[in-house]
């Protein structure tokens, strides 16, 4: 159960074109290496929770972080993936392992 | 290339799945539960978030080597002796002690 | 069906313990597990402590013991037979779950059916750990906790499914769901040809495990 709704203006709006951010790895990260660098979209927004890395280490895992639905192309995550085009993956992830995209994927508005 | 977690194991290489169906075992319900209840909010020794993490501070080789609830049971072990609930060594001297009950007890 | 056997022999010598190692196997001729004292000095210990009573224990195996791939069938084949119970379903799952099978979903994750239809096959995994509704289908198989699956389903899912022995044509979108973080997926599979008439018990015989994983289809009827 997610601990309250967002905010009008907090959440990154379904279908934002999404980067997964690159960062070390951290015990108990959610966001897994096979993603990093990886771009998605907002498939849906699914609420607050508190951070599960600082839960790990038995603090109360505030502020409570945004967590998204994100969808990927496979071919956008396998240089080599095998199958159609049309094969996804989807993941949830916390809103700052994200950066929106603006203007083409490369980030240029 | 980044490194990873021991568990981080998306995309990486891999053999073939081995699909043999394996009934739990009473050893693996009990440890099943007692993850179930420490991590209960009436309990709240830990929470599961953290036994993860200390799955995940395994070396690679450990990883692979141990069980499936053989690594969670020993997570239990190094939470709760992390969250000062046990000991290790009241853990250590009550394995003695079972030892000797098991072999007392054997004809 | 459980082994009420605590005296495991297996003969797992992957531990290299010296002689004074209180992990060392005893030696009488039989080799008992490390791992299994563990468990019994812990749950002892607790027990002695207050911390939790066998009692507690008993009851919570007894709650997941019923938590089967069963009670997921029927939840599937009601979706196929009653419109407005799958409306409900995917608009609140465990909420029309407890309320209409009477089983109470007492957890704090959220349940997401993710249906399958003639253009999408959804197929779930979690790569980190071994994230699965078991609060419905009870504990997950050796193989979806495996490292194999979890490292290969994602990058390769059709080559996954057809060790399963499941092939889909290329213009149906396989879509793998890897559950990151505190939501549960259950597939929602497509209801087999030639069900027509069928009473849901029936329906719900058809639907196997790996087809609310989404490895596998459900089974035709015969």
């Amino acid at each position: 159960m997610t601990a309250r709704p967002p905010r009008p203006g907090e959440a990154l709006p379904v279908g934002t074109r999404v980067r997964v951010r690159r960062g070390p790895p951290e015990f108990h990260c959610r966001t897994p290496t096979y993603l990093r660098g990886a771009v998605g979209e907002i498939a849906a927004v699914v609420g607050y929770y508190r951070d599960p890395s600082r839960l790990a280490l038995h603090k109360p895992g505030l502020p409570m972080r945004l967590l998204y639905r994100v969808r990927f192309r496979q071919i956008d995550i396998w240089p080599a993936y095998e199958g159609p085009p049309a094969d996804s993956l989807f993941a949830d992830l916390y809103g700052h392992w994200l950066d929106p995209l603006t203007g083409d994927a490369n980030g240029n508005a | 290339m980044q490194d990873r977690r021991v568990n981080d194991v998306g995309g990486l290489p891999a053999g073939p799945i081995d699909r043999e169906e394996h009934a739990t075992t009473l050893f693996e319900k009990r440890v099943d539960a007692l993850v179930m209840l420490l991590t209960s909010p009436e309990v709240g020794a830990f929470k599961v978030d953290a036994l993860r993490r200390a799955i995940e501070q395994n070396t690679a080789e450990d990883y692979r080597r141990f069980g499936y609830y053989d690594k969670w049971i020993r997570a239990i072990r190094d939470l709760l002796i992390e969250q000062e609930i046990l000991t290790a060594e009241e853990i250590d001297a009550r394995i003695a002690d079972i030892r000797k009950r098991r072999a007392k007890a054997r004809p | 069906m459980a082994t009420h056997s605590e005296h495991h022999h297996d003969h797992h010598h992957g531990h290299d313990h010296g002689p004074a190692d209180p992990h060392a196997p005893i030696d009488d001729g039989e080799t008992v597990r490390y791992e299994h004292l563990l468990e019994a000095a812990i749950r002892e210990l607790l027990e002695e402590k207050g911390i939790l009573t066998s009692a507690d224990i008993h009851r919570q195996i007894d709650a997941q013991d019923s938590r089967t791939p069963a009670l997921g069938a029927k939840v599937v084949a009601k979706a196929w037979v009653d419109p407005a119970f799958k409306a409900k379903l995917l608009a609140s799952p465990l909420q029309t779950i407890a309320d209409t099978f009477g089983v109470p979903m007492n957890t704090p994750l959220e349940l997401v059916v993710l249906e399958n239809t003639p253009q999408v096959h959804n197929v779930v995994v979690c790569t980190l750990c071994s994230c699965y509704p078991r609060m419905l289908l009870g504990i997950p198989p050796a193989w979806y906790k495996s490292t194999e699956y979890r490292s290969r389903v994602v990058v390769e899912p059709r080559k996954v499914l057809a060790e399963f022995g499941t092939v889909l044509p290329d213009d149906v979108e396989i879509r793998v769901s890897d559950s990151t973080a505190d939501l549960r997926y259950l597939v929602l599979p497509m209801r087999p040809a030639g069900t027509e008439g069928m009473t849901e018990a029936e329906l719900a015989d058809l639907v196997t495990r790996d087809s609310m994983i989404g490895t596998a289809l459900p089974r035709a009827p015969r």
